[in-house]
């Protein structure tokens, strides 16, 4: 049989279907938005492991050399002379199929049994006969451009077996022919194509290198890695297979973290949003309480009565946004992916595979939000004595004693979050830590802050508005007990939209800057992977009103532990002032750049690996690992950030590598930028195909991708915002339905209904108004922590922040505008009502 | 006769298979290939010319080089061992040159060492292209190999040499021919169906004096002994009625020397193609034809991993007087590289033109278990 109490708190909640919805939908939205960030990061990066895996096969360590790779006779005499079996070539890189990116993989298939041996298991549809598969198989070998892939990916290309496409690699087309499909079951293979070798070399431009060789050693045969070591020539490494895709991974980490964090904000303030409806449900109930207490109800089973309920709320809520969650999180994985792709590497997610991890995590969040929030209510509630029919107004001045504590207790915690940022160093996930406690802290001073407004304010709203506004100014004051929690709610999701804001606007300004200061060159031409034709650059370079030229290649350099962007850069001449120099005359520094063994490090890389002018680093070259100097740090904002710049000279002299990928066309004063560019498209037609821009689209193509990168950020804060929004109802409905009698009294006393109304609505007003303003300084905070701390933290770049007012004065008013909305139903409802009825009731 | 491109064909059909997996193939489809057009094809006697055909025929489909011998230490520890290269023409004319790996030549090489004494048998295989000098064959100087394996030769009256190591076992190998090479069929032309199209070119070099080492689980053993050489190429060779062969070749201590094989339909009939070559000491040859002799199995092993193999035999060749049988060395000396089949060391005895005669030799056997 259940107690009587449990069964008095379910037939109050019943009675109160309102509040109960909100407390759910709150507590849902937060855990939704856990889960569904937590399901696509670990989606994306399951799909990004499962793929490594898959490619990387039984491979426990990877040979790789210079930035063109390895030479392929390297390989020939491993095998030969050196008898190593267990080791396959590979030449791997991108092309693009009808616009999708796709990896393609080349493999020497009698190399892949001990490697990968699921890549003879391919398959052609029923129907073809043994000597027609042979004859497809033989043609694997012997047909330049047969390809096999995952059946998934076939059917999403829209290439049936047998049949011809077109395939644009390094800009030049050429023909692919898809022989047969890898059952998809597989996995790991989605956008993954797989060829021959030599197919992978024609297309990539790879003729005589390899991307690498997959290596196979038994665990822990030391000896074999040894003589692996010793047959090596200088400038080919051994690492470890899990490492390269651990170093790979990690590059995409910092921006999995800083999108958990934001998941994070919205519990939080779903959170507060639980609190309120607990509180507010202790509130409403404390002569129901008195009555329970009277009966002889304990403290002890009062307070499991109200924690049973929040439990109970929690487990429903959380169970409800976990469902939401999933729904969201396939939603947010397009977008994630989408913005891993853009940044990182290639990740191909189909489908959020629900993971129990992520699941448990939700459920846990949620269920323990809602403990915690109702932790302080129950503990409230056992305190009152039985006798005592609490009236609002003891309510209102015990709140009015606890103010100062907990305003105290918010000044401490937000002291601890500068402590944190100032002890932590670099640390991440430390210095978001250090975010949420000033949040936090933040919390806990907002509703001494709105008592002083308000009360401040109501004798202006009297002169401005007259009685019904400083009841409406003074009720804020007075009503704090449970106004408050809403109004947090609303400033904290506020705040968050001012420091993601200004942190995204700050961000975006030196961007622009920066790419204005860089895109020194009038046009841009080359090609996004391989390189470019060498007798095609000659053509170029010819052209009438060209005055120089500028070349670029972007490499990866590899160590153990992280992959690091190598931009060997030849300078046309007075160009120098398009790369930022950080820390060090820039006059001194290009002459030692373009003479002697000296680089430049981007200022992530400088951040990252703790270097600056002076330091030594060593880097890996085609002739066995050399040490270079550095000359300075550059501003970089580039997405893959750490790097090095070297210049062309140097490239050459210590890279076997002769490619460049882009050119810089500076053209004397008056010339025609567009009759340039089309000279350009006319001259690589039906050779190679360019991307050819002006240093303005580029410009703007760079912002525009630049802000599609934080059109996630924007939907994660939407959502806090969303929360916040449903507080602010929630508290209203439940203050409208708390004062029902007052409000009647009103009435009675010649009220009328618009009036009741627009008190309401004024209040609802100053509400948002004053959770706007108090926004403020926590936006502002919070956007200064995420530039110069999270942002740094996590990508190593320096930003200035910017604090433009229309952003602030956006937020106060849609603070005001979001709790008017959220108001506008209670305050209906208010007038509506009929005074005698309601009175009666009582 | 040897075992044919089955190897190769076994593993291009499990990378493009159909509904039908590679294990259920059929021998005789795999080797009676409509698409063999545009292919040089074994269809008349041509001249035979050395080192030249010592060295690859590219314009054949399937050609090999195959080495068995019988070896002991000096403590007479008795040892076989089998090297084969097999080489495969995917196209009938070579690849583009869009890639230094682009090619039409595969090769393919088995390795085998029966250990007696430990009756043990090791086995390892090796696949490449013959591309970048992963794999290959040339005639002058004659080498052959794949990976780190080789059999070459420095010129002709030169010793051949054989080096090939996997994880427990390696030869090194020193090859003297003592006899000249001995074409078998009509002058080298082996009809192996009656077929227009079934034959192939095939010449033996059945003595080789060996010495060099064996090596097994870490022990280097000195050794020497005699071995076989066979060399065959075709185009297509196996008929769709028949599924596989027992083949024989035996070294006799009076300096007989015998190879035959029986070529077996799906009716369990001998096809009457299976055919034989008998080399006297003095180096003169006689050809046998079915009707000539008479193979009778006494006995039948059964693999542990399934298939039932013939494992002791009566031969009779009535016309030369000859009444051996033929047991093997171990019984297990069965191959489970990418095709299955057994071939192995076996002892001789018996009597050959009245005398008693012993002998060493090896016997392939395949279609046993598919």
């Amino acid at each position: 049989m259940i107690p009587a109490t449990y069964r008095a708190s379910f037939s109050y909640m019943l009675r109160h279907p309102w509040q109960l919805a909100l407390a759910l939908v709150g507590i849902g939205i937060g855990v939704a938005v856990i889960v569904a960030v937590d399901l696509a990061n670990s989606s994306a990066r399951k799909a990004f492991l499962l793929s490594m895996d898959k490619v990387t096969g039984e491979a426990t360590h990877q040979l790789i050399g210079g930035p063109r790779g390895i030479e392929e006779n390297v390989y020939v005499r491993l095998r030969t002379d050196h008898g190593l079996e267990a080791i396959a070539p590979v030449v791997d890189g991108s092309v693009e199929v009808d616009d999708v990116r796709l990896d393609v993989l080349g493999i020497d298939l009698f190399a892949e049994r001990e490697i990968r041996p699921f890549t003879a298991e391919a398959t052609v549809p029923e129907g073809g006969d043994d000597s027609s598969t042979q004859n497809l198989f033989s043609a694997f070998l012997t047909e330049p451009g047969s390809v096999t892939m995952s059946a998934r990916t076939a059917s999403e290309l829209g290439i049936d077996v047998g049949e011809s496409f077109t395939v644009l690699a390094g800009g030049v087309e050429f023909s692919g022919f898809l022989l047969g499909t890898y059952d998809s079951d597989q996995g790991g293979l989605d956008n993954v194509v797989i060829v021959d070798i030599a197919t992978a070399q024609a297309w990539l431009g790879q003729r005589g290198w390899l991307s690498r060789i997959d290596v196979r050693i038994a665990d822990g045969d030391a000896g074999a890695l040894d003589r692996l070591k010793q047959s090596l020539p200088s400038g080919v490494r051994v690492l470890t297979a899990a490492g390269r895709t651990q170093a790979t991974a990690a590059m995409s980490q910092a921006f999995m973290t800083n999108l958990t964090a934001m998941s994070l904000l919205a519990l939080l303030v779903g959170l507060f949003l639980i609190f309120n409806s607990v509180s507010f449900s202790v509130l409403q109930r404390r002569g129901l309480i008195a009555v329970l207490r009277a009966l002889g109800v304990t403290r002890r089973q009062l307070f499991a009565m109200i924690l049973t309920e929040a439990a109970v709320l929690g487990t429903i809520a959380a169970i409800l946004g976990v469902v939401a969650g999933t729904w969201l999180g396939e939603q947010l994985l397009t977008l994630v992916s989408r913005s891993i792709n853009d940044l990182y590497f290639r990740v191909s997610v189909t489908a959020v595979t629900v993971d129990t991890f992520s699941v448990a995590k939700g459920l846990v969040a949620g269920i323990g939000a809602a403990l915690v929030a109702a932790a302080a209510p129950a503990i409230e509630a056992t305190t009152w004595e039985p006798r005592l029919a609490m009236s609002r107004s003891t309510l209102e001045r015990r709140a009015g004693r606890v103010l100062p504590l907990v305003t105290a207790l918010g000044v401490v915690t937000m002291a601890m979050a500068a402590l944190l940022l100032l002890v932590s160093g670099r640390d991440l996930v430390a210095g978001l830590a250090a975010v949420f406690l000033l949040i936090l802290g933040f919390a806990f001073c907002v509703p001494f802050v709105v008592r002083r407004a308000s009360l401040a304010l109501s004798p202006v709203a009297r002169g401005l508005g007259g009685t019904t506004a400083r009841m409406a100014v003074s009720g804020v004051a007075t009503s704090l007990s449970r106004t408050g929690i809403a109004i947090v709610a609303l400033a904290i999701a506020v705040s968050a939209t001012i420091g993601v804001s200004v942190m995204v606007d700050s961000f975006r300004a030196s961007v622009q800057d920066w790419l204005q200061q860089t895109l020194q060159a009038d046009i841009y031409a080359g090609v996004q992977r391989g390189a470019m034709l060498p007798d095609l650059i000659e053509d170029l370079a010819d052209i009438e009103g060209v005055t120089a030229i500028s070349t670029s290649r972007r490499t990866w350099i590899e160590t153990a532990a992280e992959r690091t962007q190598l931009l060997a850069v030849r300078m046309a001449p007075g160009s120098y002032a398009g790369t930022d120099v950080l820390d060090a005359k820039p006059d001194e520094v290009w002459a030692a750049w373009e003479s002697g063994d000296t680089v430049l490090v981007s200022e992530p890389y400088a951040y990252q690996n703790r270097v600056g002018p002076g330091d030594r680093i060593t880097l890996p070259t085609s002739a066995g690992e050399r040490s270079f100097a550095i000359a300075a740090s550059f501003r970089s904002y580039d997405i893959n950030a750490s790097a090095v710049m070297i210049s062309r000279d140097n490239y050459d002299r210590y890279f076997d590598d002769d490619g460049v990928d882009t050119l810089g066309f500076y053209l004397s004063p008056g010339t025609n930028v567009d009759a340039v560019i089309d000279e350009i498209r006319s001259i690589s037609e039906g050779r190679q195909r360019l991307r050819v821009d002006s240093n303005a689209r580029i410009r703007d193509l760079s912002l525009e991708i630049f802000d599609q990168t934080f059109v996630i950020t924007d939907v994660l804060y939407w959502l806090a915002t969303g929360v916040a929004f449903i507080g602010i109802l929630g508290a209203m409905l439940a203050l409208q339905l708390e004062r029902a009698r007052e409000f009647a009294m009103l009435r009675a006393l010649g009220m009328t209904p618009g009036q009741v109304g627009s008190m309401i609505t004024t209040q609802t007003g100053v509400i948002g108004l004053l959770s706007g303003i108090a926004a403020i300084p926590l936006g502002v905070v919070m956007a200064w922590v995420l530039i110069k701390v999270i942002n740094r933290r996590a990508f190593g770049w320096q930003i200035d922040m910017a604090v433009t007012p229309d952003i602030l004065v956006n937020a106060v008013i849609f603070a005001v505008g979001a709790s008017l909305l959220a108001g506008l139903y209670p305050a209906w409802r208010a007038a509506r009502s009929r005074p005698a009825v309601v009175m009666r009731e009582e | 006769m040897r075992l044919l491109i089955l190897a190769v064909s076994s593993l291009l059909l499990s990378l493009v298979h159909a509904d039908e997996p590679a294990q259920g193939s059929r021998l005789s489809d795999l080797l009676n290939d409509a698409t063999a057009t545009g292919f040089d094809k074994a269809d008349a006697p041509r001249e035979f010319s050395f080192p030249e055909d010592h060295g690859p025929h590219e314009g054949f489909r399937n050609e090999w080089w195959y080495v068995t011998g019988n070896l002991d230490d000096e403590e007479g520890r008795r040892f076989g061992f089998e090297l084969t290269i097999f080489r495969f023409s995917l196209t009938p004319t070579g690849a583009t040159d869009d890639s230094a790996w682009r090619t039409n030549q595969v090769y393919i090489a088995h390795l085998a060492v029966t250990d007696a004494a430990r009756n043990r048998f090791f086995v390892a295989e090796r696949f490449s292209r013959g591309a970048l000098g992963l794999a290959g064959a040339q005639a002058d100087p004659f080498r052959v190999w794949i990976d780190d394996w080789e059999m070459s030769s420095a010129g002709p009256g030169k010793p051949w040499r054989i080096l090939a190591d996997d994880e427990e076992i390696a030869l090194e190998l020193e090859l003297m021919p003592l006899r000249q090479p001995v074409l078998n069929g009509d002058a080298g032309l082996s009809r192996k169906s009656s077929s227009i199209d079934s034959a192939s070119y095939y010449y033996s070099i059945t003595r080789l004096q060996t010495d060099g080492t064996i090596t097994v689980a870490g022990t280097d053993y000195r050794v020497s002994g005699l071995s076989w050489l066979d060399r065959e190429w075709s185009t297509s060779a196996l008929a769709p009625d028949q599924v596989g062969w027992d083949w024989f070749a035996l070294q006799l201590s009076d300096g007989t020397d015998v190879m035959l094989y029986n070529i077996r339909k799906t009716d369990g009939t001998a096809d009457e193609n299976s055919s034989g070559t008998l080399t006297r000491d003095d180096g003169s040859t006689k050809g046998l034809k079915q009707q000539d002799f008479e193979i009778v199995v006494n006995d039948r092993w059964t693999s542990p991993e399934g298939g039932n193999y013939p494992s002791r035999w009566t031969i009779r060749v009535p016309g030369e007087d000859l009444d051996i049988s033929v047991v093997p060395v171990i019984a297990d000396q069965e191959l489970f590289t990418t095709v299955r089949y057994w071939e192995g060391a076996v002892d001789v005895e018996g009597r050959h033109a009245g005398r008693p005669v012993s002998g060493r030799g090896y016997v392939e056997l395949t279609g046993y278990a598919e």
